[in-house]
This record gives C-alpha cells, structure tokens and sequence, in this order.
C-alpha cells in the first residue's frame, strides 16, 4: 500500500472526528489570543509619551515587527503544545478503546503500516499547527508594522523549526498513549510532566547541576526556540545568555532529530513483537 | 482437497496459563469449519494468531499454502471476538476504511454489503447509536466486503435476537452453498451442528479432536430398540454379536452401541424376530454433537 494511500485512510478518520475540530478551534483562538496579550501588553508600556515608554520602545524594538515576529509568535504559541497533544493522545487510544488497533491488522495492514499510519496523524497535526502558527505570525507581522513588510523572508528558520519542535513534543505524547494504552492517564502524565515535574527540574538543573536539564525530553526541543530576542536586551548577562542559546539551536535541532527519532523507531519494534 | 489454512504445532502461553498447546489441524478448501470448546478453551486466541494479532511461542500457520502476511489477511472476510469500528463515524465510513485497508470491493460493494445485513436503512448513522445486534451485523457486513472467498467467524451470532440468529445461520449456509470457506469458532452447539461440515473441539487449551462432522460424531452406530418386553429384548441383544454396550434409554427403549460401520439393521432385526422379540421401534442413531462435546469436554 503506498504512503498516500495510508495518509487518505488516516484523514478519513480524523476529519470526522469532533475533538479535531475542537483542537483546531481552540489553537484558531489561542495562538492570536495569546500573543495579542503581549501585544497589547507591549503596546501599552510603549505608546506613551514619556521618557521611560521610549526607552522601551528602543529596549525591546518591536517584538511583532518584520522579522522579529517569526521567532515571537514561535516561543509564545509553542507553550499550547498541550492542546494538539491531546488530540495526538485521543488518536491513538482511541484505537485501543474502540480496538481498531486490531481490526486495522486484521484487515490486512501490517503492524509497521500501523505505526506508520499514526506517525502521519503526529504530522498532520504537527503542520495544521504550523500553518496556524504562520498565519499568526504572518498576521501580525504585517499588523504590528506595516513598514518592515519588506523583510518578511527573514528568519523564516522559524517556520520549519516551530514544525520541528511541535513533532517532536508530539511524539513525546504519542509515545505515552502509545504505551499506556489509556487516554486520562496518559493525559495526566503528559501534562504533570509537561508542565510541572520537568520545569522544576530544568530550573533546579540550571542552578545545581550545570544546566544538565538541556537533555531532558521537552527540554531538548524546547531549546530550538529561545526566548524571543527581546530579552537579550536587558543587559550584558541576558545577551551572553541569548547569544549563547542561539548558539546552541544546531546541537537542540541534532538532539531533538535523535530522540524523536529513536521514539519512533521504538514503537516500530515494540509494535512488530507485542500481543494486540 | 487443497487446504485453505494450515495450522501446524502452535503453542501459547499467558504466564503460567497454558491458553494453547501444540494445536494442528487443517481446513479444506470449501469446508463450513466450526472451532468448538467452552469458554476459555483457547479459539479465540487460536484465530488471534493466525490474524496476527497475537504471537504464537511456538509452532507455524499457512494460508492457502503461504505463511501469513498482510497480503494473505486481505483475502479473508474476518470477525475477532467483537466489532471493531470507530465509534464517530458512520456505517458507510468504517466500510470505507475496511475497504481501502483490506483492498475488497469498491463502493458500490460498501451497498450491497449494508443491504445483506440489512443495516442499508442505518447506513448513515453513527456506530454509536447502533444496538447490539446491529453492531454484530455491521462486523458482519465488514467481513462480508467484496465477496471474499475464506471468511472467518468468531462467535458470529453473538447479541442477535432470535430472528437474527436464525438469518445468520441461513447467511452461513448460503455461503457455504456458493463454495466459500468458512471458518467458524462457537460455544453454539446447535449451531455449528446445523451448518459445519468440519468441526474441532477444543478444551482448555488442546485440541481433543478435528475432522469431518461425520467422522467426529460417528465413532459409534447407535441404533435404538423398542419392543412390549424390554427385559427380554436386553436378554437377546446380549447374545448378539459385535454389541460393545448396551444402555436402558427412557423405560421404553434401549440403545446398542456398535462399532461405527458394523450395525446392521436388517440383521438385528431378523435376529430379534427368530428369538421371538416382536420390535416396535428399530433406528439407527447419530450421536448429537452435544453428547460428543459433552463426553470429550467433561473431566
């Protein structure tokens, strides 16, 4: 069966499925919807008059400008990962609730055209995330400051790089429904991880064990988009940190290549040997 | 007669559980096979791993002569256990997915499908708004897509009505008439007795017997007896040779059991005449599958 075959079979099953479209609704509404905060938030701490709007203004540039937007919108919109996630989650026990799992096989797919076939649900969502994103960023871009519309193909890294690391954390959760075969716990997992237990453990890393933190699953993909450039802008500590960080995308995007990688080749073994 | 599936010396294990063991048999080309043995006794695990959805520890199967691929599974209409579909979307769409994974049929074959389980009038509603039955019909439809040639069966009258039983049994027959293999697992007795041509009788994991119906149920000629004086009916078949028991049925019969092959009705009853024992009842028995299932699965 060729690949696009197996894509066809995969977006029928999605595109009738209501928690797809909810998924795409709500990232419709929160990639704008959050970095319309922050645009609104740096609006309004630059469009005074006084001394201090100014210096801001000339700290931080504008965040949502031509060519800086591809970057802002990236780190700010990469912090929903979860949303997608739970769909990816849903996706895949699904098929273990409804024992399609099986039935897929039984009708004649071989296991590897299984696992197969969810890596292209991981990349549809994956790139429905990163067309939103590109509008979004595109949106603003053009909004924010219509003047620098000229550089809009700078930094366009940002798209292929904000696909990268949404597959990769994508992954991250397909693998756990994936094994745990059981939507709510895989979700908790997911997100008490996700959102608490690494966090506490990149920030405890960073202070007390040389920032070994950086190796951590999210981490690792979290680190090929930085904070945004702005905040190299608050004096010579948080430039060296920026530059540093910039520095170190190339070993993030080798890293996260490698494990999402070995991720998938996992469950390509383990799918072939285990019972269904 | 070419074998359809061969299944060669497999053994499973669930830890200690012993669910197979070292179960072989074959099905011809064209055979309505029916897999019996109570619950537990390891069918569906048998027809999980010739799907593939299970591994076997030890042993090896063969379709049409070949070990199973996708390929082989694509020619085979099969129901595991229960319907497998996805809740969210219609009849008409789990068909569609069916069809473009399994390659049978094209859409109009999705109809005609639907309409031979009568489930064409549903064809847009939900999986999830379907009954039991229908669910059970819909697996059904599924297996019966593109007019495959082996189809396979697990406990295919499972939540039907009476009704529905009935028409699936007739379905079987049908398709058993148009040559189709069909392989069939059951706790049904009656069932698999009114349809199979073949049947295996499982217990606890080990396969008690496989072969033709005849030859399963007849290891025996049982030819029951009636006469006004039982007593002295018992008095002469005891001197009647080739009789290796004989049973006192309901007061007023008695069954003799022969070898198979070897009862012959005209000479019992010529026998019975010349000792001066009158009969009013003289016929030769098959064993019921149940009394067979009974006395091979009752420790």
């Amino acid at each position: 069966m060729n690949l696009l075959a197996l894509v066809k079979i995969e977006w029928l099953k999605i595109k009738k499925y209501p928690a797809f479209w909810w998924m795409f609704g709500i990232v419709a509404l929160t990639y704008p919807g959050t970095n319309m905060m922050f645009y609104y938030g740096y609006s309004e701490g630059t469009k005074g008059k006084e001394v201090a709007s100014n210096v801001a203004k000339m700290l931080l540039g504008n965040p949502f400008a031509f060519p800086e937007t591809w970057h802002t919108v990236a780190f700010l919109s990469s912090v929903f990962i979860m949303i997608p996630a739970i769909l990816v989650i849903m996706l895949v026990t699904n098929e273990y609730n409804y024992k399609t799992h099986r039935q897929n096989i039984i009708d004649g797919w071989s296991r590897g055209q299984f696992v197969t076939s969810k890596l292209f649900d991981v990349v549809i969502i994956s790139m429905v995330s990163t067309v939103l994103y590109t509008a979004v960023a595109f949106g603003f871009g053009a909004w924010a400051d219509y003047d620098n519309i000229g550089r809009w193909a700078e930094q366009l890294q940002y798209i292929p790089l904000f696909f990268l690391q949404t597959f990769a954390q994508l992954t991250i959760a397909f693998l756990l429904g994936f094994l745990i075969k059981k939507a709510f716990i895989a979700l908790g997992i997911f997100f008490f991880y996700n959102l608490i237990l690494e966090n506490i453990a990149v920030g405890y890393a960073k202070f007390k064990l040389n920032d070994i933190g950086k190796f951590l699953p999210f981490e690792i993909s979290d680190r090929i988009i930085p904070s945004p450039a702005f905040m190299s802008r608050f004096g010579k500590d948080m430039k060296e940190a920026y530059e540093k960080a910039l520095d170190a995308i190339p070993m993030h995007i080798a890293l996260t290549l490698l494990l999402t990688g070995a991720i998938w080749a996992f469950c390509y073994w383990k799918h072939k040997r285990r019972d269904l | 007669m070419q074998e359809v599936l061969n299944i060669n010396g497999i053994s499973k294990s669930y830890g200690p559980i012993k669910a197979l063991q070292n179960v072989s048999f074959q099905v011809p080309k064209g055979a309505v096979f029916g897999l019996l043995g109570p619950n537990g006794s390891g069918k569906t695990t048998l027809l999980s791993i010739v799907l593939d959805i299970l591994k076997a520890d030890s042993g090896s199967f063969a379709w049409f002569g070949h070990p199973g691929s996708p390929a082989t599974r694509k020619q085979i209409g099969s129901l595991l256990e229960t319907p497998n579909f996805y809740h969210y979307l219609s009849a008409t769409d789990n068909l569609k997915i069916t069809q473009a994974i399994s390659g049978r049929g094209d859409a109009a074959s999705i109809d005609t499908a639907l309409k031979i389980v009568k489930l064409y009038e549903r064809k847009n509603s939900k999986f999830s708004t379907y009954s039991l039955g229908m669910k059970q019909r819909l697996a059904i439809g599924a297996a019966l897509l593109g007019n495959p040639d082996v189809l396979l069966f697990d406990e295919p009258t499972n939540g039907l009505d009476p009704v529905g039983i009935a028409e699936i049994r007739e379905l079987i027959r049908e398709l058993a008439n148009q040559g189709k293999t069909i392989i069939m697992a059951s706790h049904l007795l009656d069932e698999v007795e009114k349809v199979c041509t073949h049947v295996a009788i499982m217990k606890r994991g080990n396969l008690l017997t496989a072969g033709p119906v005849d030859e399963v149920l007849a290891n025996e000629d049982i030819v029951e007896l009636g006469s006004q004086d039982l007593n002295a009916l018992e008095g002469i078949l005891q001197q009647y040779q080739g009789i290796t028991q004989i049973k006192t049925t309901d007061h007023q019969s008695l069954q003799a059991f022969f070898p198979v092959g070897t009862a012959s009705m005209e000479a019992i009853n010529k026998h019975c005449f010349e000792q001066g024992v009158v009969l009013n009842q003289l016929t030769l028995k098959k064993k019921s599958l149940e009394t067979k299932f009974f006395e091979l699965t009752n420790d």
